[in-house]
């Protein structure tokens, strides 16, 4: 990848481009750029092409009946299966809406970004991308289609979301159930601060309706390191409640709670086979997309 | 068991406790609203840290309020006062009580920014304020001119109140078994007698040189018998050591290796009781007034105790009367460190030497071997030698003394001559073969000591056996001040003197005021002076040149000719004693025609009530004792005039009594034992009478103080 290309993927240059198309676009490209191209090419037998032989290619695929033919070494090449279908849930709460500083993203802003470039990349291998948004329910639906419009309609709802309301996992579980019969991949996307403490329950049970759950833990930097040192307000984003306290008072036990609570989840999405992925807000995309395409491709092959 | 405070005015500063309780108060900082997502997490750590956060917001509340208090409260020095239990309990009863004020020179010592004298007062004072109503008490001040006054012990506190606060630093040297000794016995008077109980109480430094153990202890003298009394001794000092450095002494001697008026000024400087100092530095100061100047620093080694000398030179620039002032760096004691001395340096005494006789042959010269004498390179003396022409032309006036030699006879000079020695000129005639007695008796007769008779031959010189019949010098006047200089073996060279040939005096022709300094083996006069008007006049019966006698080979020619040349210009008469210590009289010698004025002091201030003291013929010369070291000056009254003016001649300079720049202090038990043991005496070292012991706070609350302090940074850690 060029350094243009990575420095395009930090959040903060992205925080700066205004729409959520160009960050799309930008975060797609860069990180088509940095995926290797894979020796994979599909397990379905529907033959695509021949390619000449070149070490590092598997034998099994070589053509040996070409070999007879030409004399030469050629291997067998197939078309790539485009029956997945994948849902990206999005949370929308209010929690969703923070950001620690100005020049970061908030969580939704980086998620609609992960999510509307997730959704390009699967269209683009003609996959069928759908879409949930949620927060106290379920506030927008878009069935998984392959075709190039899903995108844009994506897009659009993506980025018409504002954030508010409570977050209740429930209501988009409740959902899938009832839209997703077929076996399908959902990614999750959300800060999971769920007062509901059958959260993550609800969460592997989409694992046991056999769909291939991928949890992106949304989490701003700040959340994460606490930096708070004087007498502070702190404001619920989801309701009305409020408590006051010294930061550096109270900040060892916040940390040690969050701690505890990050492990929690860890524990719980690796218990149920369900990929976690935790997302700082100040991370470049790239870093979050490749390895979990790549993961994905390895599944795959 | 009470708690008292040596500052009480400062406790305002315990508001400042206050301080911490005001910023919780008045000073909270609005929080900052700020939304945020895991505010769940947030309530949790709160209500987790609660109860231990306030514990610690007491904790570190209670450290800085704790840290100022005791702050304050230690700036006020407390002080627990426990009643003592042993201390000379005595009887009960009410208790005659006189006490006795220590003012001597070593109460000036400085100790905490007050002198021993401020803080003895205050003592005093609070004995005096906790006597009962029928207690009757006295106060002798110790310290003062004269012998200690004790009034019998009254009612009238007020007064003793005055007379303590009105108590000034003194100078002098205090006996103070002199002053106990006084007052004990007014505590014998009748007035006290309804009381039953005796009680002497000292307020001193225990400087050991102010007491004199060897004597009898005092004793209250009653009807009923002798009793001893009960005694409190105050310490003024509170148990500390009285270290101490002082200029002990100072000497000026003429050193002419060190110029034309160079002295060489001795300094000895003492100390006891302090640490051993290098690079010390020492000045010498100059004049007197605004005219003082520091002409020399010089730098001393001193060790801790004991004394050690230095020696500085000096030239004067011009001779006369000089002040002179040593001085250390002002320690605890600086009365002490400094000593002025008045130093009568040698005037140049000019000397027309008329040679009635010049000789191309220089020793056969007569004004040769004078010129030579004088003009030596440490002498006081500026000859001028001139023939009987220069004579007649010189101008008299510009001139201190006339030296005639071997003049046959002053001729039209002879009125001139008497004008000069009448208005305070010296003349000095020295005979020869071309003398002309009968002119000289005709022209100066009455100015010369005795009027010329004829020449005797004692021996011709060259012949056989004149060695032995030459004249020798005999009756000598040793004090005179021109010959005062001879003594010992230097006498010999005066006394070895020889004359062939000498001037007979006409005997008893003129006895007013002459007097015979020295004879010859057969009784002629041969060394004559008189007084003449202000001047003087000396007449010596040979030659100054070995023609008839052979002085001027001898080795008391030099310095009696230059002394000679000196006392007939009046420059010996500026001979002053020693100084002398404060507190001791000393007799002021005025000019004839005048009268003592004033004294004026170190401090500028004229003391004319001294001035009435003797004065008259018939009194002998007036006395004064000087009350502070230092220089004073004196100022004279012209009886003519009635003009008055400080006669420089008189200044003199009064030193610190040695014995009160000794601050070795006695061993309380040592002054316990002299008056009676335990059970009648003791030592306060706290200077307080009462027999309580105190003891501060203040370390304790400053301990305190930095254990708030390290516990509020663990805290705020």
């Amino acid at each position: 990848m060029t350094e243009a290309g990575k420095r395009l993927l930090d959040p903060r240059v992205l925080a700066r481009l205004a729409g959520l198309r160009l960050r799309v676009r930008a975060t797609a490209e860069g990180v088509l750029s940095g995926l290797h191209r894979s020796p994979h090419h599909g397990q379905s037998v529907e033959f695509s092409e021949h390619k000449e032989y070149a070490p590092g290619d598997e034998l099994r695929h070589v053509d040996w009946k070409a070999y007879g033919k030409f004399d030469k070494y050629y291997v067998k090449r197939f078309e790539q299966e485009t029956n997945l279908r994948a849902w990206l849930v999005v949370d929308s709460s209010g929690s969703m809406g923070y950001r620690g500083a100005e020049d970061r993203l908030t969580k939704l802003g980086y998620a609609s970004t992960l999510c509307g470039t997730l959704a390009h990349l699967l269209v683009r291998q003609q996959d069928a991308a759908g879409l949930a948004v949620f927060s106290g329910k379920v506030t927008s639906a878009l069935t998984p289609r392959a075709e190039p419009s899903q995108v844009n309609a994506i897009l659009e709802t993506l980025e018409a979301l504002q954030p508010g309301g409570e977050t209740h996992v429930e209501a988009a579980v409740a959902f899938l159930a009832e839209r997703a019969r077929r076996r399908s991949a959902v990614m999750v996307f959300s800060d999971l601060l769920d007062r509901d403490e059958r959260m993550l329950r609800l969460v592997t049970d989409l694992r046991r309706r056999r769909h291939e759950v991928t949890v992106f833990h949304l989490l701003d930097p700040s959340e994460l390191d606490f930096p708070f040192d004087d007498p502070t307000l702190f404001l619920s984003m989801e309701d009305a409640r409020s408590v006051e306290a010294r930061g550096r008072d109270v900040r060892k036990g916040y940390l040690e709670l969050l701690g505890k609570w990050l492990e929690q989840v860890r524990t719980a999405c690796g218990e149920a086979d369900v990929d976690y992925v935790r997302v700082r807000t100040d991370q470049p995309l790239d870093e979050v997309l490749v390895p979990f395409l790549a993961r994905r491709e390895r599944t795959a092959a | 068991m009470s708690l008292s405070f040596l500052h009480p005015a400062l406790l305002w500063g315990l508001a400042a406790a206050a301080i911490p309780l005001a910023i919780h108060l008045f000073h909270r900082r609005r929080p900052k609203a700020v939304p945020f997502p895991a505010i769940d997490f947030v309530m949790q750590a709160r209500r987790e840290t609660e109860r231990r956060l306030r514990l610690r917001r007491i904790l570190l509340f209670a450290a800085r309020t704790a840290l100022l208090a005791a702050a304050a409260l230690a700036i006020a020095r407390p002080r627990l006062s426990t009643p003592e239990a042993s201390a000379a309990p005595g009887p009960a009863g009410p208790a005659a009580t006189a006490v006795v004020l220590d003012t001597s020179a070593s109460m000036a010592y400085r100790l905490g920014g007050r002198t021993l004298l401020d803080r003895a007062r205050d003592d005093v004072l609070e004995v005096l304020a906790s006597l009962g109503p029928d207690e009757p008490a006295t106060v002798v001040i110790c310290g003062g001119e004269g012998a200690p006054q004790a009034d019998p012990p009254g009612f009238d506190r007020l007064a003793l109140r005055r007379l303590v606060a009105d108590a000034g630093q003194g100078f002098a040297h205090s006996d103070l078994t002199t002053c106990v000794t006084a007052a004990v016995r007014a505590l014998g008077d009748p007035a006290a007698a309804a009381t039953s109980r005796r009680r002497l109480v000292v307020a001193t430094d225990l400087t050991a040189s102010a007491w004199r153990l060897d004597a009898p202890p005092p004793v209250v003298t009653t009807a009923a018998g002798a009793l001893r009394p009960e005694v409190v001794l105050l310490d003024a000092p509170r148990g500390e050591r009285l270290g101490n450095r002082w200029v002990g002494g100072l000497v000026a001697e003429p050193e002419p290796a060190a110029g034309a008026h160079g002295y060489r000024i001795g300094v000895t400087v003492n100390g006891e009781g302090v640490e051993a100092e290098r690079d010390v530095p020492l000045l010498l100061r100059i004049g007197a007034g605004k005219d003082e100047r520091t002409v020399l620093r010089s730098l001393l080694e001193l060790p801790a105790s004991g004394s050690t000398r230095k020696a500085l030179a000096h030239d004067f620039a011009v001779g006369g009367p000089a002040v002179v002032t040593v001085a250390l760096p002002p320690d605890a004691l600086p009365e002490d460190d400094a000593l002025t001395l008045v130093v009568d340096v040698p005037r140049d005494v000019k000397v027309l030497v008329v040679n009635g006789a010049p000789s191309a042959v220089r020793h056969r010269d007569a004004a040769y071997f004078l010129e030579a004498a004088l003009s030596g390179p440490a002498s006081p003396v500026r000859p001028t030698v001139v023939d009987a022409e220069g004579f007649a032309k010189a101008r008299l006036g510009d001139y201190d003394v006339v030296m005639l030699l071997d003049l046959r006879a002053p001729g039209p000079k002879a009125a001139e001559l008497t004008a000069f020695v009448e208005n305070g000129g010296g003349l000095f005639v020295a005979m020869g073969d071309d003398v002309d007695p009968d002119r000289y008796d005709a022209e100066v007769g009455g100015l010369l000591p005795a009027p010329l008779h004829v020449v005797k031959t004692a021996a011709e010189r060259g012949t056989p056996g004149a060695e032995a019949k030459a004249a020798r010098l005999a009756e000598i006047d040793w004090d005179h001040p021109a010959l005062r200089v001879f003594t010992g073996q230097a006498r010999e060279g005066l006394e070895s003197v020889r004359a062939w040939r000498y001037m007979l005096l006409k005997p008893g022709a003129k006895e007013g005021g002459a007097r015979v300094l020295a004879r010859y083996d057969d009784g002629a006069p041969a060394l004559v002076e008189a007084r003449r008007g202000k001047g003087r006049v000396m007449l010596f019966a040979s030659t100054l040149d070995p023609e008839w006698s052979d002085w001027t080979i001898r080795t008391s020619f030099l310095p009696a000719m230059q002394r000679i040349a000196a006392w007939l210009a009046g420059s010996l008469d500026e001979r002053r004693s020693a100084p002398g210590v404060v507190g001791a009289p000393r007799p002021l010698e005025l000019p004839a025609g005048s009268s003592l004025a004033a004294v004026v002091g170190p401090d500028g201030r004229e003391r004319r009530e001294f001035a009435a003291r003797g004065g008259g013929a018939a009194e002998g010369p007036p006395v004064f004792t000087p009350d502070r070291p230092g220089l004073w000056q004196v100022k004279v009254r012209d009886r003519a005039t009635g003009g008055e003016r400080l006669d420089p001649a008189l200044a003199f300079s009064a030193w610190p009594d040695p014995r009160e720049s000794d601050t070795r202090r006695l061993e309380p038990a040592e002054l316990t034992a002299w008056f009676g043991g335990e059970a009648l005496a003791r030592v306060a070292s706290d200077g307080k009478p009462s027999g309580t012991r105190e003891v501060p706070l203040w370390s304790w609350l400053l301990l305190l103080a930095v254990g708030a302090f390290l516990a509020e940074g663990l805290l705020v850690s």
